[in-house]
């Protein structure tokens, strides 16, 4: 036996203008709608304007330089990195850096999981993992050196991570220090 | 997984982001449309798809899309509340002879807009026009001044019946 095919009566539901044309227009929605639109795009506005000056990563204000106060180490970073967007953490060491024609240097296990690292250039002579970290070993001469890392971080969210200066006096003490970096997703 | 939730994101910012340009992107494209639809739609895949080319990635992109449009066409036709913020409602543009000019401003369409339309319906002019209205989908729905004006339209654009409004029909049969 078939099946009834369910229907509805059909009522004058839609409202009209004029008592005239059923249009069903609501004006009053409408019109805190415009309001909230207008507020919406202020936002939005805003939002292009933080971007284009770096808030959100890439641009002026999103670049942090960081040195420690013998000079040793000079840090440029990115504060705010975007997921598997390529970065850099550039360093640049001082000639007091350098013992005995090499730069020792230890970063945190951070820089190498949670942003990414992809290469260190130039290449270590010599690169010990354990510690929570990675000690390399870079040949250098008394001048200004510098070292960078290609990163592309892979979790979003806040990131801390940490370098130190390693040198072979036990005595003298390390020169360190520890950023943030929040990658966006 | 991120794909997925990258396409979550995307359709739901790209809804919100459409309904902000006003209803004119879905209905009449002008070339300055067709920027904001070529631009945002390829714009919005690179986010989406990320690194990840293979078929997998594409299917289930495609799939979490589709299931979204899915959701949210099932929730707007439950809510008449939801339905207004999706698609807002259909707006009187001109009415007796006067242009609605809140409205007009509101949604940023001028008297060329209607205009254009009111040609497509073979009108020859505003005087022919007793309403002008702005439907959900972002077409202007036309209805004559009077009766003759209505069927002198009927007679004379007989080929283009099949892509008349409910509204435009209507008309004819008064």
């Amino acid at each position: 036996m078939p099946t009834e095919t369910p229907t509805k009566p059909v009522e004058d539901s839609i409202a009209k203008v004029n008592d005239d044309i059923a249009v069903g227009e609501d004006l009053e929605f409408q019109r805190r709608w415009w309001k909230f639109e207008r507020g919406v795009w202020v936002v939005l506005s805003i939002l292009v304007l933080l971007d284009v000056i770096g808030v959100f990563g890439r641009g002026p204000l999103s670049t942090a330089h960081r040195q420690t106060p013998d000079g040793a180490l000079r840090v440029q970073y990115d504060w705010v990195d975007r997921f598997q967007t390529p970065s850099n953490i550039t360093l640049h060491f001082g000639p007091q850096a350098v013992h005995n024609g090499t730069i020792r240097l230890w970063v945190s296990d951070e820089v190498v999981k949670a942003l990414g690292n992809q290469r260190v250039s130039p290449q270590p002579v010599q690169s010990i993992t354990g510690n929570g970290g990675v000690q390399y070993t870079f040949a250098a001469t008394d001048k200004p050196n510098s070292v960078e890392f290609a990163l592309q971080p892979s979790i979003v969210g806040e990131t801390h991570f940490s370098l130190r200066l390693l040198s072979d006096d036990p005595s003298q003490p390390q020169e360190a220090f520890t950023a943030g970096v929040f990658v966006m997703p | 997984m991120y794909t997925i939730i990258h396409a979550i994101f995307g359709y739901f910012f790209l809804l919100f982001i459409v309904r902000m340009l006003s209803r004119r992107p879905g209905g009449q494209l002008t070339p300055f449309e067709f920027v904001i639809v070529f631009l945002i739609g390829g714009l919005i895949i690179l986010a989406t798809v990320g690194d990840d080319k293979s078929a997998t990635n594409c299917i289930g992109a495609i799939l979490t899309i589709g299931l979204m449009h899915r959701l949210t066409a099932q929730l707007r036709s439950r809510s008449g509340g939801l339905s207004k913020w999706v698609d807002g409602s259909p707006i009187v543009l001109l009415k007796d002879g006067q242009w609605q000019t809140e409205s007009m401003h509101g949604m940023r369409i001028d008297d060329p807009d209607v205009m254009a339309m009111a040609r497509a319906k073979g009108m020859k002019d505003l005087g022919c026009i007793r309403y002008a209205v702005l439907e959900r989908v972002g077409s202007i729905s036309i209805i004559a001044a009077d009766e003759e004006d209505a069927e002198k339209d009927e007679d004379a654009r007989p080929e283009e019946a099949g892509t008349e409004t409910r509204d435009e029909e209507l008309a004819g049969q008064r």
